[in-house]
């Protein structure tokens, strides 16, 4: 549900979580991104960051300018001016990200796993089998077929959580047990009902299918997209998969190793709750058109 | 300029209150994990508080100063010694050029910081130096240091002769048991009584797999409320399972039945529970505490916890004299 207001919790002396709701919805996540936005425009005193997640944020302050009851008070009267959720719209960059599925290294990286840590049905076939799929070729039309949201980023710099935006591109996949010690960097990835891409080469527990040679991190800021930001994607924007072959995938790495990549994405795009909701009223779920 | 002889097991570039305002993309504040000492080792020099520093983990390095400088070394006691003399800790001391500063294995506490008049000149990523060496940012290119490194160092004259009273600096003593203050929440609501009473009344001792991200425990079984056992699907299967949220500094994180504490390098945000947090008056006990060192929890009032922090504010304003 999405509570009616959030509830506001102590993380320690320096930290405040605020829940939204317990559960994992678009809307949900579109509201916290709106009060977030709001905060970040109040510029209140005090208020350090803000970390926006499924259904919560968190808020670090420095309490020797603002209380925990005062930072409290602020978002809560923040929240109550937002109106309806119907009326939210928020600036969303479209960023299109080429992606090379059933590669052939996180095919290796899931033979490594099978060999030194458990056996496991390989990713590919296991989501086909989970989501009642056809085959391979179609598991790669759904998942490639809707934008996807990004809900949050976190636990490792920019990695980011995305949702799809087309409720017939579900897909659902549990996550490894134990989890991978590797994972290949740029690697795509499915855990519950959240598509990844893992941004370094790091641990990981997500069902793997799908490479991208696009960088979404570099810590050189070599390339133009990372002028101001290691982490390429903030939360709210959205995210288009470009199924490429071996060759563009080739092609692609060789412009980002010579540091002449560019990324391909558009600023001019506002997301209006509204007309999303509008659109999900005309489908008809039962009919995959991929 | 300082050259790395010898590294030490862990020593990085830290500085305070390190890399704030990148956490929603997924980078820690970091920054040094006993804040007290950090600070008063810059206050001995002269220096600016938030002014890099180098922090050693339980193995010291050796350094050449390639210029004179002015230098105090805080926090644990790793025996320091310039050449073949020791130096004491918590007071300034002027090293010159050619000389080499050593410190060796940890004898008391575990983390020591050694600040240099000018402080360390590192070029800033994302508005700090202070190292985050799991993803490979700030520091010295993104790590630890290496032997064989020069490490830059800003001019300045520094406060020489100067020392820290021993009422105004942390109490690392070869205690093997420690305090350490909590307040509750942020889901502590996820807990039964049972849970809390287990937690706040038990001895729980400190893993051998922990660092900078996180500090392991080991202790008894948690129980858990009807909010963690009966809840939606999404939250995950296990009752320390919860949407993905973020993680505060000093969370008690509870993963399955181990907690884990996050400290200065720890993720940002995932889909564990935090049913207390680890007040910040309190970190400097975490990183001077050794594997198998004992913790008892207390719970604080958020009240209480600000108070603390403002104690050692103040001492840090105005411990070093002259």
């Amino acid at each position: 549900m999405i509570y009616e207001e959030p509830q506001f919790r102590p993380g320690g002396d320096r930290c405040i979580e605020a829940y939204f709701g317990d559960e994992m919805s678009f809307d949900l996540n579109f509201l916290v991104h709106s009060v977030v936005r709001l905060v970040r425009e109040a510029d209140i005193d005090g208020i350090i960051e803000l970390i926006p997640e499924m259904a919560s944020m968190q808020i670090s302050y420095d309490p020797d300018c603002i209380s925990y009851g005062d930072a409290s008070r602020e978002v809560m009267s923040l929240f109550r001016s937002i109106g309806s959720l119907e009326s939210l719209e928020l600036d969303s960059r479209m960023f299109y990200v080429p992606l090379f599925y059933f590669d052939p290294w996180t095919r290796d990286c899931v033979d490594d796993y099978r060999k030194t840590i458990a056996e496991k049905e390989w990713d590919g076939d296991y989501l086909v089998r989970l989501n009642n799929l056809e085959s391979l070729d179609q598991l790669k039309r759904v998942h490639s077929a809707s934008d996807y949201w990004v809900a949050a980023l976190g636990f490792w710099p920019g990695l980011c959580s995305l949702m799809p935006l087309d409720p017939r591109s579900r897909l659902i996949a549990p996550k490894y047990d134990p989890p991978r010690t590797w994972t290949p960097k740029g690697t795509i990835g499915h855990g519950g009902a959240i598509t990844a891409i893992y941004p370094d080469r790091t641990p990981g527990g997500y069902q793997i299918f799908a490479r991208t040679p696009m960088p979404i991190w570099d810590r050189e800021q070599r390339l133009r997209a990372f002028q101001d930001s290691l982490a390429l994607f903030k939360p709210g924007d959205r995210v288009r998969f470009q199924p490429i072959d071996r060759e563009e995938y080739d092609y692609i790495d060789a412009k980002v190793r010579d540091g002449s990549y560019v990324h391909n994405y558009v600023e001019y795009e506002r997301f209006s709750i509204r007309n999303y909701h509008a659109w999900l009223a005309t489908l008809d779920e039962t009919e995959r058109p991929f | 300029m300082l050259e790395v002889l010898k590294p030490g097991l862990e020593t990085t570039i830290q500085d305070f209150p390190g890399r704030l305002g990148f956490w929603e993309q997924g980078f820690p504040p970091s920054g040094p994990f006993d804040m007290w000492s950090h600070r008063l080792a810059n206050a001995l020099v002269g220096n600016d508080e938030h002014a890099a520093t180098l922090e050693c983990q339980f193995l010291g390095p050796s350094l050449r100063f390639q210029r004179g400088a002015v230098v105090a070394v805080t926090g644990a006691d790793m025996a320091p010694k310039l050449d073949d003399l020791s130096v004491p800790l918590w007071e300034s001391f002027r090293v010159r050029a050619g000389q080499v500063l050593s410190l060796g294995p940890v004898r008391i506490g575990a983390r020591s910081y050694i600040a240099i008049a000018g402080g360390i000149d590192t070029p800033p990523v994302l508005g700090s130096r202070a190292t985050f060496h799991m993803a490979g940012v700030g520091g010295m290119d993104g790590y630890a240091l290496k032997a064989g490194q020069v490490v830059p160092i800003a001019e300045a004259e520094g406060t020489l002769g100067c020392r820290v009273p021993e009422e105004f600096r942390p109490e690392i003593r070869a205690k093997k048991e420690w305090c350490i203050e909590v307040v509750a929440g942020p889901n502590d609501d996820w807990i039964d009584s049972a849970g809390h009473e287990m937690f706040l009344s038990s001895p729980w001792f400190l893993q051998a797999k922990s660092n900078r991200t996180g500090f392991r425990l080991g202790g008894p079984e948690w129980t858990f409320s009807e909010v963690a056992t009966n809840k939606r699907p999404e939250h995950g299967q296990d009752p320390s399972n919860i949407l993905d949220h973020g993680y505060p500094m000093g969370a008690v994180n509870l993963c399955g039945q181990t907690p884990i504490i996050l400290v200065v390098d720890g993720p940002s945000t995932g889909g564990f529970i935090n049913p207390y947090t680890v007040i910040s008056a309190a970190f400097w006990k975490l990183a001077q505490s050794c594997p198998r060192d004992i913790y008892r929890f207390k719970a604080v009032s958020l009240a209480e916890a600000q108070g603390r922090r403002r104690h050692i504010d103040a001492i840090c304003a105005q411990a070093v004299s002259g």
